[in-house]
């Protein structure tokens, strides 16, 4: 289809607050965004002309803030919702190949739904991972260099060529990626073989660099996974922040070319375009 | 209550209770303020009872806690008003749109920006975490209730040295480390969690603020101007809808308790005072107001900040030239047993109130019911300048608006000090290296990194921070002087934001400090390359009924309104925080000023970290021998009361040279000189581009090196301008431009005749960047 008719849902609830951004990302591109409130989907307190389906979208968004507080864990309340509402479409629309994004409390519910890493199955019925407090115990608001180690599975990087680093910044307090420790090696080894690693955090080298490039101590510096299919995407660092060059931290000395995070926007776009 | 003689509690199934003012002596009269806890004089409270007696009756205690809150310093400014008039509020240009709960400004053809900073004090030097965050909660409806998306947060904080001696803490005072642990946390987790970028503020240490920590919180936003709504009703028949949380016992007096001084009581009999905040109901308010308001459903709105209802229900039908009748029992509450003046007056957070027509009720209603938050109609707009107040079907207030609203106005005695006797001039010992001052300058905890507080704040939410608070190349940082974001879409057009007080220079000599605090806010914006547009204050004094505080006050203001009229930089709104002492004194005077500037182009702006090697730098300024209050004398032991003065034809021609030379394309790097003078800019902008410089101090004449490394004098800005561009950087008579050296090595290099300071910048870069880390990391 083409990307002008390509209906983005960047679903929020309170507390949800990087949505303009994420919107903005896809208008820029020619898409069709809209901000939608998990009511919306459901049917609840809305008139029937604010009522929407999620099957009408071609790509779902969740973008990054601190949905319902993150009182109880990041991203919990958020998943409960969907979970209890909209399992269904959600998996419908997984199974359809449609893409999903999830964003820094995006991705945190991607993994509390079970959509994210999903090494079997579209959404599992518990949660297989955990995006647990950071190391330092504090918000990381900083920059951050991602390296993409994807082999070509994960629909959201196909314009980054593999190895090239990104500037993509972080700013979260629950980012560090982790697995049952028991199994935690032979997890990421599988994820690994499944092609299911994204992004890992880097210094300038390009190599695994502990705090602060890591800024969460994440397990082997993981920032981004998505599922087998590679249709379902999460991560911590923020691209709809870095859309442009000049939102970039370093940017004076560098002023020239695209901000790095488009590219994660475009080839979504261009999968839609070639795919659905 | 003690005593039936003076108080009639009142046959009603509620709490209600009749106040015998008629008859009662002065000493009853203030037994009653005490009891009540309304603060009032004698004075005030006898005009309460003249009044009520002209009405034939006595007040009930709702319409006393009434008058309390209204006639509160906090609500009226009854010290300061005269002041303010008189060199404040009568700067005034055609930018100007809204002097609301927040100021209003044009941006471009379409849109205007709202700004507004205040105190938030002594909640948080009871209460640091509660008290910072609804700070935080207060400032941002302030801004929206103008119409305005916030858009960005600032924090100047003030706490006593890190290292205070636990055994000399007074009591009842909490340690500076445990006030800024709990205010940078309270600050980080609302800020964050509402999803506005805090990106400016500034960090400030002196044993003065020890008892009596300073936090105030500015907050910008940005609208359409079709959607800036007045802090007023349209008219009667309008419907008041109050918004957002419940109403508790939280927030009790909390404007009597801001305007007092702090004792070592204040903890136990104050800490219901603090509210408690919630940012997942103010981040949907935020949703939910602005979706009505752009929808064209509301006619005015007003946030409930101190005072609570009694304050709000006066001022916004007043504002529209009407009266309110209110049924308090329709408010939310959060738990049972609420008397009627507790819920009348209590600050509980995250509530607005929006005056609608009766036909655009049902569709405001709808909106915050998709966002989960609650909104009660709780009264209507009456025709006559009264507000009537009933609960439970019984009236219980019933006040004339202009008497309820017509707080004293006072001209208090104002003197500098008598007695005090005149320090004398002290000058630290030449020396022939200045390695060591410079660490420990960089070290010094009003000068060093601030990035473990910055990092901990979301600046970049909502992806329009251009300019961010930290600058340099990636894994390094420094300061940076403002912050620029982009607001609009489909403009390149950018909002500059800058912090700027100088407690020091105020304490030395307040009339100049006043004024070089505006220069400090102005040299901070032209220093990303934007033009100061206009500004804002905290003005946090000590007890105004001292005269020689009030006195510090008067010159401050003086200051900062010559300053800010003579580069037409309206200041549409502002806030005065009196009673900043604690049983050890006063605190410094500390007016905070927070700047907005525009820049045409965000793609031209620049940031402080030195770029290339071999770029040259230039220095642009008069340096001067103005050693008061600088960082380096108060480093050093010395002591000079010549504080630095404002020449304003420098300052506008330094400025030119700045954002000119920088819309050009010709100046690099940027950053002003302040605290710590010349070797403190050049070393930050070393750190920040991890490269050396090599300068020479020659030409600045004939001055003592110390003076030339460490002078503070306003007006000045190092400039790292592109090689093969120098004949490019504008010239401009009434300012002095000069070379000083190069960019290049891995060593910062300062000589004059002889050389003055060699170090490493990393060196320079441990110094500056471990001092917070090591404290309280």
């Amino acid at each position: 289809m083409k990307v002008s008719d390509a209906r983005v849902c960047v679903l929020r609830i309170e507390g949800t607050n990087c949505e303009e951004e994420s919107y903005l990302s896809f208008k820029r591109l020619g898409a069709k965004p809209e901000k939608v409130h998990l009511k919306q989907l459901t049917g609840t307190d809305v008139t029937s002309d604010e009522k929407r389906s999620l099957a009408d979208y071609q790509v779902l968004v969740l973008p990054g803030g601190f949905s319902s507080g993150d009182y109880v864990r990041a991203g919990a309340i958020f998943a409960a919702r969907i979970k209890s509402r909209l399992s269904r479409d959600m998996v419908e629309f997984v199974r359809a190949g449609k893409p999903v994004l999830g964003i820094c409390n995006g991705f945190q519910i991607l993994v509390e739904t079970g959509l994210l890493p999903a090494m079997s199955g579209i959404m599992t019925e518990v949660p297989e991972a955990v995006l647990s407090t950071n190391d330092s115990a504090r918000f990381e608001c900083r920059p951050t260099l991602l390296r993409k180690v994807n082999r070509g599975s994960c629909a959201f990087t196909t314009k980054i060529p593999r190895n090239k680093i990104s500037a993509i910044p972080s700013a979260h307090a629950e980012g560090k990626l982790m697995f049952p420790v028991d199994r935690s090696k032979s997890i990421v080894k599988e994820l690994a073989d499944n092609d299911q690693l994204v992004f890992k955090y880097v210094n300038p080298e390009g190599e695994l660099a502990g705090y602060p490039w890591c800024p969460n101590g994440s397990t082997e510096n993981i920032a981004g996974i998505c599922n087998r299919e590679g249709n379902v995407f999460g991560l911590m660092p923020h691209p709809e922040r870095v859309f442009f060059r000049y939102t970039h931290p370093d940017w004076t000395r560098n002023p020239e070319g695209a901000g790095d995070g488009k590219a994660v926007f475009e080839s979504v776009l261009d999968y839609v375009s070639k795919k659905l | 209550m003690s005593s039936t003689r003076l108080y009639a509690p009142q046959d009603t199934p509620f709490e209600l209770t009749e106040i015998k003012l008629s008859k009662a002596s002065d000493d009853d009269l203030m037994e009653i303020s005490r009891e009540s806890g309304t603060g009032l004089s004698l004075d005030e409270m006898k005009r309460v009872r003249d009044h009520f007696d002209g009405m034939g009756r006595n007040p009930t205690d709702v319409e006393l806690q009434s008058l309390g809150q209204a006639w509160s310093e906090h609500c009226c400014y009854k010290s300061s008003k005269m002041f303010l008039k008189e060199y404040i509020f009568g700067i005034d240009n055609r930018q100007v749109i809204d002097r609301g709960d927040a100021g209003v400004m044009e941006f471009d053809r379409d849109h205007a920006y709202a700004l507004r900073i205040e105190s938030h004090n002594h909640p948080s030097a009871v209460e640091p975490y509660g008290g910072a965050a609804t700070g935080i909660g207060g400032i941002i409806r302030d801004v929206l209730c103008m119409g305005a998306q916030p858009i960005a947060l600032v924090d100047p904080l003030f706490f006593g040295p890190l290292d205070y001696p636990f055994r000399k803490l007074p009591d009842g005072v909490k340690h500076p480390k445990y006030l800024l642990g709990g205010v940078v946390a309270g600050i980080r987790d609302y800020g964050n969690r509402v999803g506005i970028p805090t990106v400016s503020g500034g960090l400030w240490f002196d044993e003065s603020y020890t008892g009596n920590c300073l936090v105030n919180v500015g907050c910008v936003g940005i609208a359409e101007k079709r959607n800036i709504r007045r802090n007023a009703v349209r008219g009667p028949g309008d419907v008041l809808i109050l918004v957002g949380g419940r109403t508790g016992r939280d927030g009790i007096h909390g404007v009597t308790f801001a305007s007092a001084v702090l004792t070592q009581d204040s903890e136990m009999e104050s800490r219901g005072a603090v509210q408690l905040g919630d940012p997942i109901m103010k981040e949907p308010v935020m949703h939910a107001v602005l979706e009505a308001n752009e929808k064209g459903l509301v006619n005015g709105m007003k946030d409930l900040g101190g005072g609570g209802l009694s304050c709000v229900v006066g001022e916004i039908a007043l504002a529209g030239g009407c009266g309110a009748e209110v049924d308090l029992g329709k408010v939310p509450l959060k738990e049972e047993g609420l008397a009627p003046w507790e819920i009348w007056v209590s600050e509980s957070q995250e509530r607005m109130m929006l005056s609608v027509s009766p036909r655009n009720a049902e569709r405001v209603f709808h909106i915050f019911k998709i966002w989960d938050v609650p909104a009660t109609p709780v009264g209507k707009i009456t025709r006559e300048k009264r507000v009537r107040l009933h609960y439970g079907g019984t009236k219980v207030l019933d006040l004339e608006l202009e008497f309820l609203t017509a707080g004293p106005e006072y001209c208090r005695p104002c003197n500098a000090s008598a007695g005090g006797r005149r320090r004398k001039e002290k000058t630290p010992k030449a020396k022939t290296r200045y390695d060591k001052d410079l660490l420990k300058l960089l070290s010094d905890q009003n000068i060093c990194s601030r990035d473990w507080v910055i990092r901990q704040y979301d600046h970049e939410v909502r992806a329009n921070t251009v300019i961010k608070p930290l600058h340099g190349k990636i894994g390094h940082w420094t300061h940076g002087d403002a912050a620029v974001l982009k607001p609009v879409e489909e403009s390149f057009r950018g909002l500059a934001i800058a912090t700027a007080s100088n407690p020091f220079a105020v304490a030395g000599d307040p009339y100049r400090g006043g004024k070089t605090c505006v220069d400090e806010v102005c040299r901070n914006i032209a220093a990303v390359g934007a033009r100061p547009h206009s500004l804002t204050d905290c003005l946090n004094f000590g007890n105004p009924e001292k005269p020689d505080r009030l006195w510090q006050f008067r010159e401050a203001v003086r200051g900062i309104g010559e300053v800010a009229k003579d580069l037409d930089l309206p200041i549409p709104s502002g806030n005065v925080s009196f009673y900043n002492e604690s049983p050890k004194g006063s605190v410094l005077p500390t007016p905070v000023i927070l700047g907005c500037g525009i820049v045409r182009d965000v793609r031209k702006c620049v940031t402080s970290d030195f770029k290339r090697e071999g770029d040259p730098i230039f220095l642009v300024g008069e340096t001067g021998q103005e050693m008061g209050a600088s960082a380096y004398y108060r480093s050093a032991g010395g002591h000079s009361s010549k504080v630095p003065d404002v020449e304003i034809t420098a300052l506008q021609a330094g400025m030119d040279v700045i954002i000119k030379g920088i819309e050009r394309g010709v100046i690099v790097a940027c950053h002003d000189i302040s605290d710590g003078g010349l070797a403190v800019a050049s070393a930050e902008m070393c750190i920040g581009g991890d490269v050396g410089a090599n300068l020479s101090l020659e030409k600045l004449g004939r001055l003592r090196s110390d003076v030339k490394l460490f002078s503070e004098s306003n007006s000045r800005w190092l400039i790292e301008v592109r090689k093969g561009k120098e004949k490019q950087l504008p010239k401009d008579r009434r300012t002095k431009v000069v070379k000083l050296g190069r960019v290049g090595d891995s060593s910062l290099v300062i000589g004059s005749s002889r050389k003055l300071v060699d170090l490493e910048v990393e060196k320079l870069a441990k110094s500056f960047g471990s001092t917070l880390w090591r404290m309280v990391g």
